[in-house]
């Protein structure tokens, strides 16, 4: 009986099976036809790379993602080392598959963010209500009376893609322990604030400032900017004034007792320490 | 001269008033999805119309010519499937050879085409709607995917500029997607009733 029904099922069925099977097979054909036809060439070496990089698509290199960079630097061998984020172990490996010795290097690049004015150090002229991004806010003349120091507004919180940056009481902060150094909020910052520094040491000095005013008018919008009065120059050549504001030579930089110094006598006390250590 | 008028009313019918995505709502995952940017959108909108055009001829092929004759109507929605399926694949490999930006710039947006249910609803409205001729099956077929284009790319148009505007917090981002697709429907509903 039971045989009966199931030979009567595969009776009815079997037509469906054969059409589909014949469908199927079709398509297979004509599927693998193309492949062979459209095959695109690739370097197995872009591959591998493209294996050992971050995979993130940060575009800190330069280039839209890690597909399209690893492109590229088996084309340019000199591109590498381009990915921040992956460090020296990345730059390891891409020498490495592309056979290539690699030695030296520069210092790992971090970005140093040159203004320390919080809320209360700022002078403000009038309450911004516009749109929430420091783009939109610099293109006004009035907003904040320093036209160099940071907004607040998280143009650069947004570009980051490791969540290293955030707003402190109306100051962009560098979280330095998640920083890859990626550099996309420098290009983020409508005022140039951001500057990638190479980290010869664990913590660097920098003058957190950028206000190209006068010492007086410095002082009277900030209650922390450079007034450019040279204290810092005479006790030590790192130090430069341009523009009435204090410079560092980060390339010679090495702490020193003449460093501590003018770091202690700045009048403003914008000669500071940044890094995983300082914070 | 009688066919003509029916194959361009189809069209017409297609494309406006019985428009898949506003008057249908199939193929809305692509709609909201792939509607960020203009160029996007409209490479989103050329992909489908390929596909769908491709898929809606093959089906119908194969739906008069094997399987009505045969009756094997059950097995309609998988051969379907497989035909759209083949279809996509064959888009993608074509446009890795030769328009390799636009292929990275899709992403996953290209495979799950497969999956877009304005193309198996085209294939299968062709079969609800009592199509007969080819010639009619291709128009409706390219009609669906000219409709699909224009409105993921007017839906695209009108995002480009929401960015700009001041949408209140509770509104922002989907919510107020949604909702500018529902206007956009109930602008299209205008048309109803023009072609029977």
């Amino acid at each position: 009986m039971i045989l009966a029904d199931i030979f009567e099922l595969w009776k009815n069925a079997y037509p469906a099976g054969l059409t589909m099977l014949g469908l199927g097979t079709l398509f297979a054909v004509v599927l693998l036809i193309a492949s062979e036809k459209l095959k695109v060439k690739q370097d197995p070496k872009v591959e591998q790379i493209l294996e050992s990089l971050p995979k993130i698509d940060c575009g800190g290199c330069g280039y839209a993602g890690c597909a399209s960079y690893a492109k590229a630097v088996v084309g340019a061998p000199s591109l590498i080392g381009k990915c921040a984020p992956g460090g020296d172990a990345v730059c390891e490996k891409i020498a490495e598959i592309l056979n290539l010795q690699i030695s030296g290097g520069g210092h790992l690049l971090r970005p140093i963010i040159h203004c320390r004015a919080h809320t209360e150090d700022k002078t403000v002229l009038a309450k911004y209500k516009g749109i929430g991004t420091c783009l939109a806010a610099n293109a006004l003349a009035n907003v904040q009376a320093c036209k160099f120091g940071c907004l607040g507004l998280s143009d650069c919180v947004a570009s980051c893609k490791f969540d290293a940056l955030k707003i402190i009481d109306g100051l962009a902060t560098v979280d330095y322990v998640k920083c890859t150094g990626c550099s996309a909020c420098v290009s983020a910052c409508p005022r140039d604030l951001i500057e990638m520094v190479p980290f010869s040491q664990e913590d660097m000095m920098t003058v957190a400032c950028s206000s190209q005013e006068s010492g007086k008018n410095t002082r009277q919008m900030c209650k922390v900017g450079c007034i450019g009065c040279g204290l810092c120059a005479k006790l030590t050549d790192l130090f430069t004034i341009e523009n009435n504001c204090a410079k560092m030579d980060y390339e010679k930089y090495a702490p020193s007792e003449a460093t501590e110094a003018a770091m202690k006598k700045c009048p403003t006390k914008v000669i500071v320490t940044k890094g995983p250590v300082a914070k | 001269m009688e066919t003509v008028t029916t194959l361009l009313l189809a069209f017409i019918s297609i494309v406006i008033v019985n428009n898949l995505v506003l008057t249908k709502f199939l193929g809305i995952c692509p709609y909201l999805g792939v509607s960020g940017r203009i160029d996007m959108a409209f490479g989103m909108g050329m992909a489908v119309t390929f596909v769908v055009t491709i898929s809606g001829t093959l089906t119908w092929m194969i739906d008069n010519w094997i399987l009505m004759p045969l009756g094997l109507e059950v097995t309609r929605y998988i051969c379907f499937i497989l035909v759209i399926a083949g279809a996509v694949q064959l888009v993608e490999m074509y446009l890795r050879k030769f328009f390799p930006m636009l292929y990275e710039s899709f992403g996953i947006f290209l495979p799950l085409i497969t999956t877009n249910c304005a193309i198996l609803g085209l294939c299968l409205f062709i079969n609800l709607w009592g199509i007969d001729s080819l010639v009619e099956a291709v128009v409706l077929s390219f009609g669906a995917g000219v409709g699909f284009t224009m409105a993921i790319c007017i839906m695209a148009g009108i995002r480009e500029k929401l960015k700009f505007v001041d949408v209140p917090d509770c509104f922002a981002g989907a919510p107020i997607t949604l909702i500018t697709a529902g206007i956009l429907t109930l602008a299209f509903m205008g048309f109803a009733g023009m072609i029977k």
